[in-house]
């Protein structure tokens, strides 16, 4: 799929914006806080409704306003001439918060990387279950209400758990947070195992593309419940832990405690890959979202990636480009002017874009 | 800075209790009702008074009503070998809206709630397994909301009542995710109320 065009009113330093890119790699080029990750959050406000940076929606409209609009035009470019032209807007409420309408938009999906990814190589747990409930959530639509469901029933339990903390109805009343923790719990462990899978076909033969060394690159879904794949795993696992649990006021088994292995050549990436390493194996992560997401949504993403190319050494980043020109939509941006053949160059200043 | 007379801010401050009421709201509302002839408003304040003053709960299914017991628990025509559970008096209503339902029904005023505190206790629970055990009941229908607060109270009631009666059924899911029986449109509830299934 394709961005057509995109119209952008009161958003972060955009006044107003009107930008038409080309259907392929869209270079964004300009100096330090011009707007060129502003610019990719609302392309990607665009397509998903959603930002890839926050998730406090008063951060994105322009300080001051009380409203913010992005419209655009979505193609689908499949040759089944879908278009739709999506209307969203950041509207602030009477009591001060912001609320975000706009329909959304079956076959569309965007994938963006940015400096905040390297936490996904060598940051907490909590990143990278983000990051495979991300592309999970690409994959599989409904992956994503699971998930704010799970979090709902798990807040609601760690509650139960600090009130009964001495309690001895506590299992009667845990019981019905347990079952639904189970069964919501068991089915995002699917997926995300699905997710994982569909990752490392891709992961590897991109990495072998991109690095100039031979080394292999390895994910794995990593939980406590080992391969268990029924709900009465994880329900059998919290009947054992409660005691602990109702001492700690947590939830001690879950998906929420689950995280993924990333090892180059079997060792773990996160202590002993090399700053460039890291940075690679990020972006070859969101590079390998690629062609499930394509699958899974009968057309390819759009590609945003804010300064991917930075601290990864000439040769790399040659090949990084090359990779790129087999993508479909991409957009990337960079503080310093980068000559690829055939790719549409547009200078960022200042809230502003002109084609160079 | 000018302040409003004090009836004024009075009922303002009144009306911002209200859910779904903010600041702007209640001055609109207000200046609104000022424009209003004195009459209509008058007819306002007296409907507000006699809810309070006229509807109780009824004593046996707690829905609200103006006579105890209610006229659908009064009624010999519905089928009491069914008891259709729901959490507010507003669901009992869509359900009726439906026009499908013949049985009887128990309102819990409420949903397991730890992050509100509210227990087992604070629910019509006692009371209803009283209902049960005095005998007529054969099928109870979890009829609670699909959100996770109304999946529980299902959850916990079902454990609680598979000893006590014949089956124990759940109003089939597809509703809107988080979504309440209230909002629910009349195909949906009646779709959901003939696919129920038993809960295990
Ligand atoms: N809500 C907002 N309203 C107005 N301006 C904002 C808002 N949010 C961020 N900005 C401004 O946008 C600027 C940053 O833009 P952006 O992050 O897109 O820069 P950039 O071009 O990507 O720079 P870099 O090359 O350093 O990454 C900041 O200077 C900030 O002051
Ligand atoms: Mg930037
Ligand atoms: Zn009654």
């Amino acid at each position: 799929m394709q961005i057509g065009w995109i119209h952008v009113v009161d958003f972060r330093n955009y006044r107003t914006l009107e930008y038409s890119p080309t259907p392929r790699l869209n270079l964004l080029i300009g100096p330090n806080a011009q707007g060129k990750t502003n610019l990719l959050e609302a392309l990607g406000m665009l397509i998903a409704g959603r930002s890839f940076r926050t998730s406090r929606l008063a951060e994105m409209p322009r300080w001051g306003v009380e409203r913010s609009t992005i419209s655009g035009e979505l193609v689908r470019g499949d040759g089944s001439a879908g278009r739709r032209v999506v209307r969203r807007t950041l509207t602030k409420r009477e009591d001060d918060r912001w609320q975000n309408a706009g329909e959304s938009v079956e076959w569309a999906r965007v994938i963006a990387f940015g400096w905040q990814d390297l936490e996904i190589i060598n940051g907490a747990p909590g990143a990278r279950r983000n990051f495979i409930d991300g592309f999970a959530g690409r994959l599989y639509p409904t992956h994503l209400a699971a998930l704010v469901r799970y979090r709902q029933i798990l807040a609601r339990r760690n509650r139960l758990l600090q009130q009964h903390a001495h309690g001895d109805d506590a299992a009667a009343r845990l019981q019905p947070w347990n079952e639904q923790l189970a069964a919501v719990g068991m089915e995002l462990m699917d997926r995300r195992r699905k997710a994982v899978a569909a990752l490392q076909t891709e992961l590897a033969r991109i990495y072998r593309a991109l690095s100039t060394t031979r080394s292999k690159v390895e994910v794995r879904y990593w939980t406590a419940l080992g391969e268990a794949t029924e709900p009465a795993a994880l329900l059998a696992a919290l009947n054992r832990t409660q005691r602990a649990e109702l001492r700690r006021g947590q939830t001690l088994v879950g998906p929420h405690r689950d995280d993924l292995a990333i090892e180059i050549d079997g060792v773990d990436a996160r202590a002993f890959a090399s700053r460039g390493q890291q940075r690679l194996v990020a972006l070859v992560l969101r590079l390998a979202e690629v062609l499930p997401v394509a699958e899974a949504a009968g057309t390819a993403p759009v590609l945003l990636l804010d300064d991917a190319l930075s601290e990864l050494d000439p040769g790399v980043r040659e090949l990084v480009l090359r990779e790129l020109g087999a993508a479909e939509q991409v957009f990337l941006t960079s503080p310093e002017t980068l000559a690829v053949k055939g790719a549409a160059v547009f200078q960022v200043n200042a809230g502003g874009i002109a084609p160079v | 800075m000018a302040y409003y007379p004090e009836p004024v801010a009075r009922l303002i401050d009144a009306l911002q209790r209200l859910p779904g009421i903010g600041p702007k709201t209640a001055q609109r509302l207000t200046f609104f009702l000022l424009k209003r002839p004195a009459d209509e408003v008058r007819e306002l304040s007296e409907s507000l008074v006699a809810v309070k003053d006229k509807i109780v709960y009824c004593r046996t299914c707690f829905n609200v009503t103006d006579e105890d017991p209610c006229r659908l628990c009064a009624d010999p025509a519905r089928d009491a070998r069914l008891l259709c559970v729901v959490e507010e008096p507003n669901d009992l209503l869509a359900m009726e809206r439906t026009g499908e339902y013949r049985g009887r029904y128990h309102v819990l005023l409420g949903a397991l709630s730890p992050l509100d505190g509210v227990g087992p206790d604070d629910l019509k629970v006692r009371e209803l397994l009283a209902r049960i055990e005095a005998g007529a009941v054969e099928e109870v229908i979890l009829a609670t909301n699909p959100n996770v607060e109304g999946e529980a109270t299902a959850l916990y009631l079902a454990k609680l009542l598979r000893p006590l009666v014949l089956r124990v059924t759940r109003i089939a899911r597809g509703l809107p995710v988080g979504g309440d029986l209230e909002y629910a449109d009349q195909v949906t509830l009646s779709k959901a109320l003939e696919g129920r299934r038993e809960i295990s």
